[in-house]
């Protein structure tokens, strides 16, 4: 294939004479893979494009590390990298406080059993019904979503928009209701520190607390799992606290000079 | 049960993680789910991080099941907050009455010897049984 041959040439140009030109050209080739691998993860609370950064890192470091030699082609040497990379991003990075690996991955295992459990039970399931499914006590199941409330949602605070690529992630993405949207939640705009969220928070916000859909009617509509939906509503009604006192510390510090 | 469940803590953001572990013990012995029990613990949360709405260092969460709901008190208040916003709750804003009307079934203001405190309640309904694919 022409662009097999493309990428060996490039490879050698870089690794023989040191042509960093060589190298930027396939990073750029190698980017919608980057993409690709990134979209999978997307869902786990983290923004498309951090999770395409963090892929790009495992993507240099497996043209940096590539053996022509070897006989292998760039895609297959590169995936794990891009993937690794980005697990390892999750496993460090995606929690603000230290928390057992054991525990994380109960709570990454619960997400997935809780949608699972939606559908097949038609309802929420219990406690008692979740620990079952994990083959954990009642304890763990409750520990390990408690530990979930230390996972940092590094993107929450990036402002919503801005990515003009078509194809979205439906995380990414709100969808064609979203001028509907912007409409119908202008009065929810007004209320004090909402102004601190971006658009996605917002329209969470408004689906539960002014329309009354659940957790799991909200992650239907938008297309995230429940517990993210959950994540993301308590993580916006910490954000309006935090400009609300913002907001008044000024206010309260100039009345007590009075 | 025979009495509530009491809890005093600094009102402090670690401490709140013990209250809502003891709220999921509770809410796992009487078959709330998942959404059920989210709600309560939020709004629970969002009283106790709002230095507005307790009074002092310390706050007291009790916990009880009766007349098939799980209720939450907290206390003793800070003044008149509480009652204020509990009283504007289908007003456009975003503020403790709304959260805490959708949240819970029942949220009002109760006056003790001490004060005023917050009860919080929600329903225990019974748990459709699972499919026979689930049994």
């Amino acid at each position: 294939m022409p662009e097999e041959k493309n990428d060996k040439e490039l490879l050698r140009r870089y690794h023989e004479r040191g042509d960093t030109e060589a190298r930027e050209r396939l990073i750029e080739q190698y980017l919608p893979l980057v993409r690709s691998l990134a979209r999978r993860y997307s869902y786990r609370g983290e923004q498309l494009e951090d999770l395409v950064q963090v892929g790009c890192i495992g993507l240099i470091k497996a043209i940096d590390r590539f053996d022509i030699d070897r006989g292998v082609e760039l895609t297959t040497y590169a995936t794990p990298n891009i993937i690794g990379e980005i697990k390892r991003h999750f496993r460090d990075k995606g929690w603000s406080i230290r928390v057992p690996r054991g525990l994380q991955e109960l709570n990454v295992r619960l997400s997935h059993l809780l949608e699972e459990l939606t559908v097949q039970l038609e309802r929420s399931p219990t406690i008692p019904e979740l620990a079952k499914a994990a083959g954990v006590d009642e304890e763990d199941v409750l520990e390990a979503l408690e530990s979930g409330q230390a996972y940092a949602t590094l993107s929450l605070s990036a402002p919503g928009g801005g990515d003009d690529d078509s194809d979205l992630d439906p995380l990414e993405s709100l969808g064609t209701l979203e001028h509907e949207y912007e409409v119908s939640e202008d009065r929810a705009v007004l209320a004090p520190g909402l102004a601190a969220l971006d658009e996605r928070e917002r329209r969470i916000l408004h689906l539960r607390f002014f329309e009354g859909l659940t957790q799991s009617q909200i992650a239907q509509q938008i297309g995230i799992s429940q517990m993210h939906v959950s994540r993301l509503i308590r993580r916006s009604l910490e954000k309006m606290r935090d400009e609300i006192v913002t907001e008044e510390e000024p206010r309260r510090a100039s009345e007590s000079r009075r | 049960m025979t009495g509530p469940i009491e809890l005093r803590i600094p009102n402090e953001r670690p401490y709140h993680g013990v209250v809502r572990l003891v709220v999921g013990g509770l809410a796992a012995r009487h078959d709330l789910s998942y959404e059920m029990l989210e709600d309560l613990q939020l709004a629970l949360v969002t009283v106790l991080e709002s230095d507005t709405y307790t009074a002092g260092a310390e706050v007291v969460v009790e916990l009880e099941v009766s007349d098939g709901a799980i209720a939450l008190c907290v206390g003793p208040l800070h003044g008149d907050t509480v009652r204020e916003e509990l009283g504007s709750a289908d007003g456009d804003a975003l503020g403790l009455g709304r959260l805490l009307g959708t949240l819970v079934e029942d949220a009002r203001v109760e006056t003790r010897d001490d004060g005023e405190w917050l009860r919080l309640a929600k329903q225990v309904r019974g748990v459709k049984p699972a499919r026979a694919a689930n049994a």
